[in-house]
């Protein structure tokens, strides 16, 4: 079964690379023209064009990178002329910190606000946790971001405003990210508790005369999770493809802003492998999210 | 939050003895011979030292070296004693100018290629001596020759200038990682220069002494809100940076001079610059302020008048509304711009639709004619070349950037023969852009700096004299 999934992961790969070098390329904008300007000869221009090897046609270019790609050979930046693995090598795990602890620190904030809510449902507690879910999944990241820094950094004095000089820069960036994703994870675990809570089950519980700390911790919580684990395989992959706006607010150096330079100066190489990695994340992190599901729900262990 | 409060009781207070630079856009090369963008030529002009250079009036003026025109197609540079020892220690001689031009005309891939290609050879005649010869006459020759000089022996080795620069300016390179890391050579003060994109990000880590100073690409009311802090001061001059609207001539209705005068005339310049535009900003007339050699003061700037623009198109014929398409960058100062401009053009009679496109998108609509109008500003223009560049008929893009495909057969010879006056005006009277305004520069620093102002064109050669008076 695991083998099974893991084969049609080549498929939707290697769609995503079709896809992405299609679009990359039909894009406006033209790196040559980038590089040299508005001075160059044609001349100039069709030698660089040659040299980078835009001059084949399309189906050419993605034979010979997919060729190269097969060898594990991402390319070089046509700007810079970095080695585009030794660039993601630093990246991706910038990136991957940042949504880790991101998706921690939504955890501790999501899953208690919604346990809290679904207990007091319809009371001030489930009314404030719902109110401030609401407000806070409604703030843009580009929005959130600056007025973090304004409370930790600028007021307090606690966090750096941006960068990844010191230690603690990570937690505004990370904060900000997750601030959204506590409080979708609030939502959902309200909604699936008080779902759950009505079930038979539970019902059966309390009539044995269990606790009901007991009762929500033992038998209702673990399967009220199951919708909320998928969404944090969704969020989660999300994140690990590149906090785009929040890496470029807070100046931090992951995928998500190296995508959206190599965008700005029509870095087709760059810009492809990032794709390519951000597919990759989301299929792979979709993938764990099931085998998970299947093991936290044996119903779905069974159907398999 | 727990964890947010234990580090704020372990913050420390911020020290630092380095300079901290938040730039709105990080460099992307080092290599003075690949460098086209503001940032890259900025940071070039500290590591590295040109043969010639400009003076307050944009006159070329002595670098490293003087010259002398010794006939039509020669022109013989003498290098002077200052700034000849390169950062390793080298001594900068007449072979280290030729290798440099030498390899610039030789390389395929650099934007600089094509500005020399006039240049038939480059021989040195001693070790202070090197001679150009040219194929053709130019008078302009020598404000050409602002390439940094690179040492012979390190491009005969292939050396990577764009990572690891060896120039012989004021500053040399300690380290290039997520922050630039430059020493100043008089002194050892270093200066880091951090990327920081978002206009207000950057003002936070100034008001926070994160960083210490920062020029430039700020809203107006930022620097507003700047100028109001305690321990924050920001100085403002005059800029030399063009900013305009551009016509494109192949437009069935843009190529009537009547329906380009209205639109001139429904622009109020002056209320933009008060209220939209940060302090030094002014009315332009044409790329050349008035105060270069080559400028044209006797031009006078469009006054608003939605009055007269709207007979102007009756006039032309058009059917009010006239509906037109005006594109711009995601830039939000342009597209606050953009949408002033829109409001003012209504009561003449013109319904400006705005489109704002990615860098890149709306760079390459404007270089393949996909425009009515746009809006772009000309950066650190210092030659009246530009005026070749941009309105002569044989520069239509991809030879040139008459973006606009001018087609003027008189302003052609007046460009040919180099007639500034007569090239100024003419294009004043026949409207192929809008002059706009040329955007004043500022810079606000913490206190604790003294020693920097900013520069009419936006560079940080001010850097050289900044002084640190303390920690905060």
């Amino acid at each position: 079964m695991l083998l099974k999934r893991l084969f049609a992961v080549f498929p939707v790969v290697f769609g995503v690379l079709q896809l992405t070098f299609l679009f990359v390329h039909l894009v406006p904008g033209d790196p040559v023209e980038v590089m040299l300007g508005e001075s160059a000869t044609s001349a100039d221009r069709t030698q660089l064009r040659a040299d980078l090897g835009l001059d084949q046609p399309l189906p050419t270019q993605f034979a010979n990178y997919l060729g190269k790609l097969a060898k594990g050979d991402f390319g070089r930046s046509i700007h810079n002329h970095n080695e585009i693995s030794s660039v993601l090598a630093e990246r991706i795990p910038a990136t991957a910190k940042l949504a880790l602890l991101a998706l921690a620190m939504a955890l501790l904030i999501g899953l208690p606000l919604g346990i809290v809510a679904a207990l007091y449902h319809l009371r001030w507690p489930d009314r404030a946790a719902t109110l401030t879910s609401l407000t806070i999944s409604a703030m843009p990241h580009f929005w959130l971001g600056p007025l973090l820094m304004l409370v930790f950094a600028l007021w307090l004095g606690w966090l750096p405003v941006s960068g990844m000089e010191s230690g603690s820069s990570i937690f505004l960036p990370a904060l900000t990210l997750a601030c959204g994703l506590a409080a979708i994870l609030t939502r959902m675990t309200r909604a699936s508790l008080l779902e759950t809570l009505n079930e038979d089950f539970v019902r059966t519980a309390r009539a044995k005369g269990l606790p009901e700390r007991l009762v929500v911790l033992r038998h209702a919580l673990k399967p009220a999770l199951l919708p909320v684990v998928t969404v944090i395989g969704l969020q989660l992959g999300s994140l690990l493809a590149g906090a785009v706006i929040t890496e470029t607010v807070f100046g931090w150096e992951g995928v998500g802003r190296l995508l959206v330079e190599s965008i700005e100066k029509r870095d087709y190489p760059v810009t492809q492998a990032c794709v390519l990695v951000i597919a990759l994340t989301y299929v792979l992190v979709n993938l764990a999210t099931d085998l998970a599901y299947g093991q936290l729900d044996p119903r779905v262990r069974r159907a398999e | 939050m727990f964890v947010l409060v234990l580090l704020g009781a372990c913050a420390k207070p911020i020290t630092h003895t380095e300079i901290r630079f938040a730039i709105a856009q990080a460099p992307l090369t080092l290599d003075p011979r690949y460098a086209t963008d503001a940032a890259s030529e900025r940071v070039n002009r500290l590591l590295y030292r040109p043969l010639v250079d400009f003076d307050a009036h944009s006159r070329a003026v002595p670098a490293l070296a003087r010259w002398q025109q010794t006939d039509a197609l020669h022109y013989r540079f003498t290098l002077g004693k200052n700034g000849r020892r390169f950062h390793d220690d080298e001594q900068l001689t007449a072979n280290d100018v030729a290798a440099t031009y030498r390899s610039l005309l030789a390389l395929k891939d650099s934007p600089h290629s094509a500005e020399f290609a006039n240049i038939a050879s480059v021989e040195t005649q001693d070790t202070n001596t090197v001679e150009f010869t040219l194929r053709q006459s130019d008078k302009q020759f020598p404000a050409r020759l602002i390439i940094g000089i690179l040492p012979a022996k390190l491009i005969a080795q292939n050396h990577d200038f764009a990572k690891q620069p060896i120039g012989s300016g004021a500053f040399k390179l300690v380290e290039w990682k997520r922050t630039l890391k430059l020493a100043r050579v008089a002194d050892q003060q270093q200066i880091i220069m951090e990327e920081v994109r978002d206009p207000t990000v950057r003002v936070l880590k100034l008001l926070r002494g994160e960083v210490d100073l920062l020029q430039g690409d700020l809203p107006p009311e930022l620097v507003a809100y700047l100028k109001q802090q305690k321990y924050i001061h920001v100085l403002e001059s005059f800029g030399s940076n063009y900013s305009y609207l551009g016509f494109n001539l192949q437009d069935p209705q843009l190529k009537n001079p009547l329906i380009r005068q209205a639109v001139a005339l429904s622009i109020n310049r002056d209320v933009i610059i008060k209220h939209a535009l940060v302090g030094g900003s002014r009315p332009a007339t044409a790329i050349l302020p008035p105060e270069h050699w080559a400028g044209n003061s006797d031009l006078q700037p469009i006054h608003y008048d939605p009055q007269r623009a709207k007979v102007l198109l009756q006039q032309a014929g058009v059917t009010l509304p006239l509906k037109l398409i005006y594109k711009t960058s995601t830039d939000a100062q342009r597209v606050r711009l953009a949408t002033i401009m829109q409001a003012q053009m209504r009561p003449s009679g013109i319904d400006l639709e705005i489109r704002s496109l990615d860098w890149g998108t709306f760079f390459e609509d404007i270089k393949q004619g996909h425009f009515q109008l746009y809006g772009l500003t000309w950066v650190g223009i210092k030659t009246p070349e530009i005026y070749r560049l941009a309105f002569h008929s044989a520069s239509v893009p991809p030879k040139g950037a008459n973006r606009g495909h001018v087609q003027d057969a008189e302003l052609d010879a007046l460009i040919d023969r180099a007639d500034w006056p007569a090239v100024t005006a003419r294009i004043h009277a026949q409207l192929p852009v809008v002059p706009l305004w040329y955007e004043g520069q500022f810079a606000a620093m913490r206190s604790t700096l003294s020693g920097y102002k900013p520069a009419a064109d936006g560079n940080w050669d001010s850097l050289e004299s900044v002084i640190n008076k303390g920690d905060k």
